[in-house]
């Protein structure tokens, strides 16, 4: 029998709202409420129904880049901040002790002494407790003789050691620790890691949320990778350190593509759509925004997806040079993960939903460091390519066929196909799995040719493709994450 | 074994004993915050302790001066109700405005560590006792001996109306500080609040000197039986009323009770609103 956990995190999610245009001030609340003033609230899920269990003696390491949650899982379980839903259950009496900053409360008039028993009580440490651990904090932070003297004429490195020193001599039985110790020189952070390491072979649970794979790998034999609030992955260092590292490369890369104004015709997303890129954010109303940002975020489910639709197109031969056309690889999935191979203008999506969804992804780019507006992304919400001034060697829809009907497929093929440069080819994944012919609905009997995921009849595809001068191949490719074959349209 | 038990982060909830437990619990830190403040206050000026002092005789001085010089008003122990009024409308007003900022001002405290936020306004509460005791030390023996009063057996109760008005300021201290953070124009409504508060007080009058139908709203004000029940014990050396004594029982009270709750409702959310 396994010991129960320490911490069982269950479906947790944390939101915070970001209120736009209001403040903690009365008057403006007063007059908002008068003047029925717009206040727009942004939701920021800083963590989504993250599950995760921490048993006795664990050493778990949680990574991801900043805003991914995982400073707000630290805070939640040393209960600075609640939970939105979800259960978060620590075990009752467990000692916790957080190093979410460093010498919390010093101050610089103090003496060392002063500012050692003020932060140590503020752990909850009695006066004799302290009294009792105090030589050993002077011995651990090697400050002896500056003890009695202002904190002020402290160098910043030996506050943080006395600081630390106050948290290492703490002895919880959970020891949440937020990157503390990442500002310290060389022989700070060997000597805290050392003390880590000697607080768990004496027991004791480790949460640690770090920047620096070093040091994950150093203290931690499990790995949390988060990215915008949601698990990507739970499981050995190593793995989840490989998992994390390709996670960053993508996204550092896409957000230095260079600006290259000269190169070939850019066309922004606001000539397409004239007038409405004036401030996105200011066209919708808080609800719709959260439901965009929301599909937007499903994102994140896609990723997979778009990693796949990234590896066939590096397979295949794709060229810095290259146009890409994506025809709907699932949200943005694979615009990021193509934009260090690709110049701008050279990246078209495409994305059927309403505008709401195409302000939406404007401001999501924006966001994410990228200018939707100076032709790094081309998003079309439409099958209409007329105004596009380039042809594409590369198309590729995965998923999407699925989710069209029919005819819409056939829209789809007839707009796309003629883009295609010479020798370009149009990369799809089609359903095959099993028609549920049984399932029965109210008014009358339906399969899965009738509702998503569609089930199309291949020699109906050849037809269409057929129609429009071009011809469809099956092409072998690794699993795809939903299950889907890859075919192959080429013109001739 | 046993199973382990779990506290729930999405519902906890801090009951009014949990948090008198946890305040105690954290004791040593109340104290800590309190020595600290003090030692701000003092160290690195020459004159330290003493400018305790000299602001509440600067003020004796300009009021004895503008009422009994100027207005040509106040009887033979004006100086003497003055003082003692001053004395418990400070330890009132200075704590109201600590605590209006303890939870604000202290927003790193509350970011990173998880300690009984209630510590932080009672800590600016107990700073202002610790002053009001120093200055009552040195300021009532002076003037009992000035004035020629025999101490009598109701000073006794002084402690105890201490208490009752300790209680009061402490469960409005929680109420603002929470106040505070939900609006930050709380810190200014308190500062009008006391400038107009000090003078619905008797301080530099008594209920004697003015209309019966104000003198019946002034004994109401929050701070009014506190002053009277110490101007009765030390001036006169008489046990004070019993409506005096209801009064301040009744705020001490209702503040906690409100201060209890207010809190209460704001703490979960601290994380967020400062």
């Amino acid at each position: 029998m396994t010991a129960p956990p320490l911490i069982d995190a269950r479906r947790v999610s944390k939101r915070f709202l970001l209120r736009h245009g209001t403040s903690a001030e009365l008057k403006v609340k007063v007059l908002d409420r008068l003047l029925r003033r717009r206040t727009w609230v942004e939701e920021f899920w800083a963590l989504r129904n993250l599950s995760v269990t921490i048993g006795p003696g664990e050493s778990l390491g949680l990574v991801g880049r900043n805003g991914s949650g995982k400073s707000t899982l630290l805070k939640l379980i040393a209960g600075l901040h609640r939970p939105t839903s979800g259960q978060l259950l620590v075990q009752r009496d467990l000692r916790l002790g957080t190093m979410i900053e460093l010498g919390v409360g010093f101050h610089g008039e103090l003496t060392g002494r002063e500012n050692v028993y003020l932060n140590a009580s503020l752990y909850g440490f009695s006066r004799d407790a302290i009294a009792e651990k105090y030589p050993a904090i002077v011995d651990y932070a090697e400050l002896g003789h500056f003890m009695d003297v202002p904190l002020k004429t402290y160098s910043s490195g030996m506050q943080m050691r006395l600081g630390f020193a106050v948290a290492a001599i703490l002895d919880p039985d959970v020891l949440l620790i937020d990157e503390v110790f990442a500002v310290g020189d060389q022989d700070f952070q060997v000597k805290c890691i050392a003390t880590l390491k000697a607080f768990q072979s004496a027991g004791g649970t480790l949460l640690f949320v770090s920047h620096a794979p070093s040091a994950v790998r150093a203290l931690c034999d499990r790995a949390c990778v988060l990215d915008r609030g949601e698990l990507l992955f739970d499981g050995p260092t190593e793995e989840g350190l490989a998992h994390y590292e390709r996670h960053v490369m993508t996204n550092l890369v896409a957000a230095d593509v260079p600006s290259d104004e000269g190169d070939g015709a850019p066309v922004s997303v606001g000539s397409l759509e004239a007038g409405q890129r004036a401030d996105p954010a200011a066209r919708w109303s808080e609800d719709d925004l959260a439901m965009a940002w929301h599909r937007l975020r499903h994102g994140a489910h896609w990723a997979a997806t778009g990693q796949w639709c990234a590896d066939l197109l590096r397979r295949e031969g794709l060229q810095p040079e290259h146009f890409v056309l994506d025809v709907g690889c699932g949200s943005l999935g694979l615009g990021r993960l193509l934009l260090p191979y690709l110049a701008q203008s050279r990246y078209w999506g495409y994305e059927p939903d309403r505008d709401l969804l195409f302000d939406g992804i404007a401001i999501e780019l924006t966001r994410a460091g990228i200018d939707p507006v100076r032709g790094h992304f081309i998003i079309n919400r439409t099958f209409d390519f007329t105004e596009c001034p380039h042809r594409f060697e590369s198309a590729i829809a995965s998923s999407l066929f699925s989710r069209l009907p029919l005819h819409g497929v056939a829209r789809c093929l007839a707009a796309v196909l003629p883009k295609l440069a010479d020798g370009g080819r149009f990369f799809a994944t089609v359903y095959e799995g099993p028609v549920d012919a049984d399932v029965r609905r109210p008014d009358g009997p339906w399969t899965k040719t009738d509702g998503a995921p569609y089930h199309h009849d291949f020699g109906m595809l050849e037809g269409i493709a057929g129609s429009l001068g071009a011809r469809m191949a099956r092409v072998d490719a690794p699993a795809h994450p939903r299950g889907e074959s890859l075919v192959v349209f080429t013109c001739d | 074994m046993a199973l382990p038990t779990y506290i729930d982060r999405t519902t906890e909830r801090t009951t009014l004993l949990g948090t008198w437990r946890a305040v105690f619990t954290y004791r040593a830190l109340l104290r800590n915050l309190v020595s600290r403040d003090l030692k701000l206050k003092y160290r690195g000026s020459a004159l330290g302790f003493l400018w305790s002092l000299i602001n509440p005789l600067m003020m004796l001085v300009v009021y004895t001066v503008a009422f009994t010089v100027f207005l040509d008003r106040g009887g033979p122990l004006f100086v003497f109700l003055l003082l003692v009024g001053l004395l418990g409308w400070t330890f009132f007003a200075t704590s109201m405005a600590a605590a209006t900022g303890s939870l604000v001002d202290n927003a790193s405290l509350t970011k990173s560590l998880h300690f009984p936020r209630a510590i932080l306004p009672l800590a600016s509460v107990f700073f202002n006792l610790a002053q009001f005791l120093l200055t009552a030390v040195v300021f009532v023996p002076i003037l009992l001996l000035y004035y020629d009063v025999a101490p009598s057996t109701a000073l006794l109760a002084f402690p105890i109306m201490l208490g009752l008005q300790a209680v009061c300021v402490a469960g409005l201290a929680l109420t603002l500080s929470a106040l505070t953070a939900m609006f930050r124009d709380a810190r200014h409504l308190v500062e009008v609040g006391l400038g107009m508060l000090f003078w619905l007080t008797p301080i530099v009058y008594t209920l004697n000197d003015i209309p019966p139908m104000a003198a019946r709203l002034v004994a109401l004000t929050p701070v009014t039986p506190f002053i009277r029940g110490y101007q009765a014990m030390i001036i006169h050396q008489t046990m004070p009323s019993v409506d005096i004594w209801l009064t301040a029982v009744v705020y001490a009270v209702v503040a906690t009770a409100v201060g209890a709750r207010a809190f209460g409702r704001v703490e979960p959310r601290l994380g967020e609103l400062l």
